[in-house]
């Protein structure tokens, strides 16, 4: 028996029922090893999200929706309406989806433009941006937080050049304060929505190049040629030609980051206020920070999941109906 | 004309913008004093001794990030094989299912895959202890391999096997000696994924350690409250080089552009 053969085989003509099931000992050993370490972690944030907290010590099994109730309406409903973690939710949608389309509108020039080089340019590139892809969120959250931090970032660059008066001089001050980003003497980035926002794009902007890389890469070339040999401008080759057979790589790749981006801690602790944290930020409260209530943190978690599926399931669910 | 000017100089800007705080923190690590300032003040490089030999907290980290990313991928790599050989030999819905379980951890929120990680340790009784770490990354990043074998397997040239086949290999003659030189490339890439991604990566970590050890991203965010300090910058540069080795190498003596899915290349 060849391999070859076996796989024909396998292709040509479906193997009888009883063939077809037959386990082997390392088929078995692999199944329960991913079974066990890829689908138990998410069974179990499920299974503990219904339990409850003891008071002054751990959580026990149980079988309640109060930890949903309190994710959703607070836990003194119906007396009380509290929306403190819908609240979190509702900044955790806004920052993901800001930063997600921040990304992939820059990313996508980029990753058009670089396509265009030659395979070993390209190869440099990929050195480069797949070196920042993988640096560490802490890493970035370091650098960005650095340059924006008022003594010696951004902040200092403004008042040194007197560009800070001059946003005085022209009335544009005052508008940056309403904005926040601006304290009575200097402009200020930390913390703010624009700087959790602007390292958020920054952490997915090489996986949305990335992401967008393949479908580029292998756009027909002849396509192009012939709208250009017709008199189409480059504009109108990006429109009609190119913007329509990425619409659902862009569409898909968006939606990636996205839920990538459901789940940013670091960047978010360190660049949004108080007020403005995401629901990653009170999961890990819940779970490792000062309350300690394991269920109340998973249930969060599961939310956090159930709105990344839904949007997962969604593209899908469009990428189906409009694919020919 | 003018378009081709303004594509240079949005790329010449995307690539300051991507190396921009990079660059600041390299900087940093060059301070002689216990503050970053950018640019550095007295540039030395005492830092970098402390950081690889007289610091032991960050000594420690350093090797505890070593032995999590060389072991996890190394396991990665042991796992993501019968994976990516199934789906390619077999492709039958079964194998489909295995595979897209095994990267269910990489495309979902890592932070809820770190809660239930932590929940999972905490059951078996091994929670904060560093091969419970090296396992988890082991998971998260079984996808990247999967991806990268999968790719190498698919550039197999049928015909070859065809030949070990008339000329009598058996089925494992022909994978020792078609199928693993082919896909050796391949999964040596799939290899330094992980193990560059698991050197990085934080949040699972930092639910699975439970605080009893510490990594170098972990020492770094345990840190941050004290403010920083050149030393960290020094694991910046440190890490940042360790990546661009990696990749460039595998730029190298691989095929960068077809691991990322482009075209094959044309000979």
């Amino acid at each position: 028996m060849t391999l070859v053969s076996d796989t024909q085989a396998a292709v040509v003509h479906p193997k009888p029922q009883s063939a077809r099931f037959t386990v082997s000992v390392p088929a078995v050993v692999l199944w329960t090893v991913i079974l066990f370490l890829c689908l138990t972690p998410f069974l179990l944030v499920l299974a503990i999200s219904f339990g409850q907290k003891i008071e002054g010590a751990s959580w026990e099994w149980a079988f309640t929706f109060a930890n949903y109730e309190r994710v959703f309406v607070g836990a003194n409903w119906p007396e009380e309406f509290t929306a403190l973690y819908l609240q979190r939710l509702y900044y955790s949608l806004f920052y993901a989806v800001i930063a997600a389309l921040l990304a992939i509108l820059t990313a996508f020039p980029f990753t058009y433009l670089m396509t265009r080089l030659s395979r070993r340019a390209q190869s440099a590139w990929l050195v480069f941006i797949l070196s920042s892809l993988s640096l560490s969120e802490v890493f970035i959250v370091m650098g960005w937080d650095v340059l924006l931090s008022n003594r010696s970032g951004l902040p200092m660059v403004f008042k040194e050049t007197g560009l800070t008066d001059w946003l005085k001089a022209n009335g544009y001050f005052e508008t940056m304060r309403e904005w926040g980003l601006a304290n009575p003497r200097n402009v200020k980035f930390k913390t703010s929505v624009f700087a959790t926002v602007l390292t958020m794009a920054y952490l997915v902007w090489p996986y949305a190049v990335i992401l967008l890389y393949p479908p580029l890469s292998r756009l027909d070339r002849s396509m192009i040629e012939a709208s250009q040999t017709m008199g189409a401008g480059p504009w109108t080759v990006m429109r009609t030609v190119i913007l329509p057979t990425m619409r659902l790589p862009l569409l898909g790749a968006t939606l990636l980051l996205f839920v990538f981006l459901l789940g940013v801690y670091v960047a978010v602790t360190v660049f949004a206020e108080p007020a403005k944290q995401t629901m990653a930020v009170s999961v890990y409260e819940a779970v490792r920070g000062n309350t300690l209530n394991a269920p109340f943190g998973s249930a969060q978690a599961v939310v956090l999941l159930c709105t990344a599926a839904i949007f997962l399931v969604a593209g899908q669910w469009i990428s189906r109906k409009s694919a020919p | 004309m003018i378009l081709r000017v303004i594509s240079h100089v949005f790329m010449a800007l995307s690539a300051v913008m991507l190396a921009l705080p990079i660059v600041v923190v390299s900087g940093a690590a060059l301070n002689s004093g216990r503050s970053m300032f950018f640019p550095p003040r007295e540039p030395t490089l005492d830092r970098f001794y402390e950081f690889f030999v007289s610091e032991p907290v960050w000594v420690n980290a350093m090797t505890n990030s070593i032995i999590v990313a060389f072991c996890s991928a190394a396991l990665a790599v042991l796992l993501a094989w019968p994976l990516a050989y199934g789906l390619w030999a077999r492709g039958s819905r079964a194998s489909k299912f295995l595979a897209g379980l095994g990267s269910m951890p990489f495309a979902l929120p890592p932070i809820v895959f770190g809660v239930g990680l932590g929940f999972l340790w905490s059951f078996t009784g091994v929670l904060g202890s560093l091969w419970a770490g090296v396992v988890s990354h082991a998971a998260l990043f079984v996808a990247l391999p999967v991806v990268t074998i999968s790719i190498g397997l698919q550039s197999i040239d049928r015909a070859h096997l065809d030949a070990a086949a008339t000329l009598g290999a058996t089925r494992t003659v022909a994978f020792r000696t078609v199928i693993l030189p082919q896909t050796l490339p391949y999964t040596v890439s799939g290899f330094f994924f992980a193990l560059v991604l698991s050197f990085n990566e934080f949040i699972v970590m930092f639910f699975v350690s439970a605080s009893s050890y510490a990594t170098v991203t972990l020492q770094i965010f345990n840190s941050l409250r004290n403010g920083y300090t050149p030393t960290m910058a020094v694991a910046a540069i440190t890490f940042i080089t360790v990546s661009i080795v990696v990749f460039a190498a595998i730029a190298r003596w691989g095929d960068l552009p077809r691991l990322m899915g482009a075209e094959p290349a044309k000979n």
